[in-house]
């Protein structure tokens, strides 16, 4: 297990946004998150990347506790894509991934020319080569998406953390990042809104009230008592003849009969 | 400019020893040009042969007034023109990095406003018995009030992320404007009209009185302004997309925020005590050069840098020839161009988009 938590807790103003969550991600997997608006989703990523300290417990990456971490060595293990990262800065596309590549480099390891294929890679990953001298304010949606995404990618990270990173995407771009991380040799964490884009994961968690509800692989946790119980909504599962995976088909919520 | 040649431009500018190589000489013929001309010009031939009089001990045979007017009074101040400058400019892209606000600048903490309480409380009130001087009370102010304000958003604080800074900002206008009451409120009580002229003119920024003495704190303020800048590069580009994203890409957000934020208000205070608060350098100088070299901060720091200090000796030389017998406060020339300039930049900055 290369990532991990105990108890995490996390509250604003008496709230409890996130409470007594424990999980533990396997190497290598691809572990889905995913609850309705407001269930902690974004906050537990945030903890799990080190990015805000936990109220209470403890996140482990590698057996260490994060606390104990230099920030620059959880980065260059581990990385995080934000959901909503903007900036007003005039900065390039490329400018922006390279910002990829800052755990690792120091006076004594400066700029070199792996880090430009390092970037590159990271640029055709995501569909991005030739987008290296755009500005950002000039990007839509979907590309800013796909920007953070390469940013991440240029980190080589052994963990990437995604917060819904297929918003603002079109379809055709939605399922090739899905791809591409569920393609990545690394551990990945997932949240996720489209609960069948939820079905490729290895396991899914479910977050309800800040708390872990269920967790498991697609097909024991998404279930039609599950759908009614967390997402109050009605869902049938039908077969893709296509290639025979079930597909959830969804309907707003039956008054009880 | 082209699309084409301008990334090209940009890996160039980006390059340290690009900066190593054009600064010096452009600085030194600012600092010779801002010598040279004044209300009475004096030949450049004569300012070289005092310089290398002085630095290189030469014997061109010059006129000893000319030579006293050159070394202790023009040079001394485009000395301190040129240090102010680029150490607000640095002070504004840091902070404007670090809070992730255009409109952010070095005056945004409380600084101008403390340094004009504590000069206004020695040279008015007589705070010290002429022990302190006008310069260390307008230092001891601006730290007050950086304190203050600190404090405040210490308290107030929220986190690491853009709350933060909203927070630090909001610490920042209520901490001005308690010191600018305060400093209004010693005035109003005891200035006389004379001495509420002459502090209106130190508050608007005034590089009359200057001499090679002051040069001891705001040349070595500079320098740490640019080294702790360019020391801390990476970590201010890291910022670009906030603090959480700086924390996800290894940057130790707290630790960075406190110090660069505490070296730019030393340095501003510092600038400040000596010369008054010149407005608009910290502000537009960082915009205009991310207009011109890009957003990264190893271009960006040593861009502004020089930047700022060429503006600043450019703005004193005009607030001495601008009016015949008249030193204009400088910050009402920095204003008067800075207004205007910014106000292109914005323009420009829209039609490029």
């Amino acid at each position: 297990m290369i990532l991990s938590c105990e108890n995490l807790g996390w509250s604003v103003k008496n709230k409890a946004i996130v409470s007594n969550v424990s999980l533990q991600v396997e190497t290598g997997e691809m572990l889905g998150l995913i609850g309705p608006n407001g269930s902690g989703k974004s906050t537990l990523l945030r903890m799990l990347a080190g990015v805000r300290a936990p109220a209470s417990g403890t996140v482990k990456l590698a057996d260490s506790p994060m606390s104990s971490l230099r920030q620059r060595d959880i980065a260059c293990k581990l990385a995080l894509v934000e959901q909503h990262a903007d900036t007003e800065d005039r900065i390039t596309v490329r400018d922006a991934v390279e910002l990829g590549r800052t755990p690792f480099l120091s006076a004594l390891r400066p700029w070199q020319g792996e880090d430009d294929q390092i970037v590159n890679r990271a640029l055709d990953a995501v569909d991005l080569r030739g987008f290296g001298d755009r500005i950002w304010n000039t990007l839509s949606g979907g590309e800013r998406q796909r920007v953070q995404i390469a940013r991440a990618l240029a980190q080589q990270p052994e963990i990437l953390l995604l917060d819904e990173p297929t918003n603002h995407l079109d379809i055709r771009h939605q399922l090739a990042i899905l791809h591409l991380v569920r393609g990545l040799p690394i551990t990945s964490v997932i949240a996720l809104h489209d609960l069948n884009q939820a079905l490729m994961c290895d396991r899914i968690c479910v977050l309800q009230d800040g708390q872990i509800v269920a967790l498991g692989a697609p097909s024991e946790i998404l279930t039609v008592q599950r759908l009614r119980n967390t997402f109050g909504v009605c869902g049938h599962f039908i077969t893709d003849p296509y290639d025979g995976t079930p597909v959830i088909r969804f309907h707003s919520a039956h008054k009880e009969s | 400019m082209t699309a084409v040649d301008l990334p090209r431009r940009r890996s160039t500018a980006r390059n340290g020893w690009y900066w190593a190589v054009i600064a010096p000489p452009i600085l030194l013929g600012a600092l010779v040009a801002g010598t040279a001309l004044g209300e009475t010009p004096i030949p450049w031939e004569i300012v070289v042969q005092v310089l290398c009089n002085k630095l290189l001990g030469t014997e061109y045979p010059v006129d000893r007034i000319d030579a006293g007017i050159i070394w202790n009074y023009r040079l001394a101040r485009a000395v301190v023109a040129a240090s102010c400058g680029a150490g607000l400019a640095l002070s504004g892209v840091v902070l404007q990095a670090l809070l992730r606000n255009a409109l952010a600048d070095p005056y945004l903490l409380g600084i101008s406003a403390g340094a004009s309480t504590g000069a206004v409380a020695v040279a008015v009130i007589g705070l010290g018995g002429g022990v302190i001087s006008m310069s260390a009370g307008a230092f001891i102010g601006a730290m007050c009030a950086f304190g203050f304000v600190a404090l405040l958003a210490h308290v107030a604080g929220g986190g690491t992320g853009l709350r933060a800074a909203g927070v630090i900002i909001l610490a920042g206008i209520a901490g001005s404007q308690l010191f600018n009451a305060l400093t209004a409120f010693l005035i109003a009580k005891s200035a006389n009209a004379e001495q509420a002229r002459g502090i209106m003119f130190w508050l608007l920024g005034n590089l009359s009185g200057v001499r090679w003495s002051d040069t001891v704190s705001v040349v070595p303020a500079a320098l740490l302004g640019i080294v702790a800048c360019l020391a801390n590069a990476r970590a201010l580009d890291a910022f670009t997309f906030g603090a959480d994203s700086a924390a996800s890409l290894g940057i130790s957000v707290k630790r960075t925020q406190f110090s660069l934020i505490g070296v730019a208000a030393l340095v501003t205070a510092v600038m400040v005590s000596i010369t008054g608060s010149i407005g608009f350098v910290g502000l537009v100088i960082p915009h205009a050069m991310r207009m011109i070299v890009g957003t990264r901060h190893r271009a960006l720091v040593p861009a502004s840098a020089l930047a700022g200090a060429v503006f600043l000796i450019a703005a004193d030389v005009l607030s001495r020839v601008i009016l015949p017998g008249q030193v204009l406060p400088i910050g009402v020339v920095t204003a008067l161009i800075g207004a205007p300039v910014f106000a292109v930049i914005l323009i420009a900055r829209k039609a490029n988009t």
